[in-house]
């Protein structure tokens, strides 16, 4: 699952590639030629030239709601300063105590708030 | 017993403290009173705005609802948003009450009894883009010592900073020390 390169990978860059500018080209086409031109030829099931303009506008308005609204839902999803879940959350409450053995770097787990301001804000010695 | 210090915003508060007996203290923050020079700018701001819109559409009822809106806003403020002080009494075996006192006069108090209290700790959280450090009250289920049940957090529209809050933290973890002791010496 590494990021480097590979032929399958370049031959699918390669395929979006061409597949893009296909799909520009055809868009620009159907935005400009006018109809006549296009019966004409043959082509009549195209979509309402109104879209040509309409699509680009919606998607302009989607970006810029998008950043209002994942900016929205960061400061949604942010726990209340009255919620547990500043403190402490499902995996602290069940963790199991080590035995403390000597000479051995102590196991890593959760240390309760008390004993952090303890540590930090009542200096004994 | 006054200390000067800041809010997490930069306005100056006080904190006073007064120690009523061995097992029983009483810290009050002060925050800074109504300015008149901000309530002259908002006061301002509206009224002037409001004569260029009766300027502009020549309706007079834009001017008295303009100085309904300000009355009934600088009420509003005053009686519901404007906290003047918040204080926090300690008594050792009883329990904790937490006052809030507004800019009309009103106080709104809560006791938490001291079976319920776990413990007084400074918490740091994210609150409106910033990472702020706030006192709060750890309760416990008096069946349960190990579960935090609530958190209740102090101070929040002084909001001190850390210095102030490290002051609060150790009187009042002097007084909780004491509840550990005292069963076993009586």
């Amino acid at each position: 699952n590494s990021p480097a390169p590979l032929p399958e990978r370049a031959i699918y860059g390669f395929a979006l590639f061409l597949g893009s500018w296909f799909g520009f080209m055809l868009y620009l086409i159907w935005a400009y030629i006018p109809e006549t031109w296009l019966f004409s030829l043959g082509l009549t099931y195209w979509p309402q030239k109104y879209w040509a303009v309409a699509l680009p506008a919606y998607l302009l308005v989607t970006i810029g709601i998008g950043y209002i609204l994942l900016f929205g839902i960061n400061m949604m999803s942010t726990a209340p300063l009255n919620s547990t879940h500043t403190i402490t959350d499902n995996y602290a409450k069940k963790q199991q105590q080590k035995k403390f053995q000597e000479e051995a770097i102590p196991a890593l787990r959760d240390i309760p708030i008390s004993e952090v301001n303890r540590m930090f804000f009542l200096p004994e010695k | 017993e006054e200390r000067r210090y800041r809010s997490a915003s930069g306005a100056p508060i006080a904190l006073w403290r007064r120690q009523h007996s061995a097992s029983c203290r009483e810290l009050t923050v002060r925050c800074s009173r109504l300015q008149l020079r901000s309530l002259s700018a908002v006061t301002s701001a509206v009224w002037l705005t409001a004569y260029g819109l009766y300027v502009i559409s020549e309706n007079s009822m834009v001017l008295s609802a303009a100085i309904f809106i300000m009355l009934i806003g600088l009420i509003i403020y005053l009686h519901f948003v404007k906290v003047d002080q918040e204080s926090l009494l300690v008594i050792g075996s009883l329990g904790i009450q937490v006052t809030s006192s507004y800019a009309s006069g009103r106080e709104s108090t809560t006791f938490i009894e001291m079976g319920q209290v776990k413990d007084v700790v400074i918490n740091e959280a994210i609150h409106m883009q910033k990472v702020i450090y706030y006192l709060c009250i750890l309760l416990q289920d008096p069946g349960d010592p190990q579960g935090i049940y609530e958190v209740v957090p102090l101070f929040q529209s002084s909001k001190p900073r850390l210095d102030c809050l490290i002051e609060v933290y150790k009187s009042c973890q002097e007084i909780l020390e004491q509840r550990k002791t005292a069963p076993q010496s009586s």
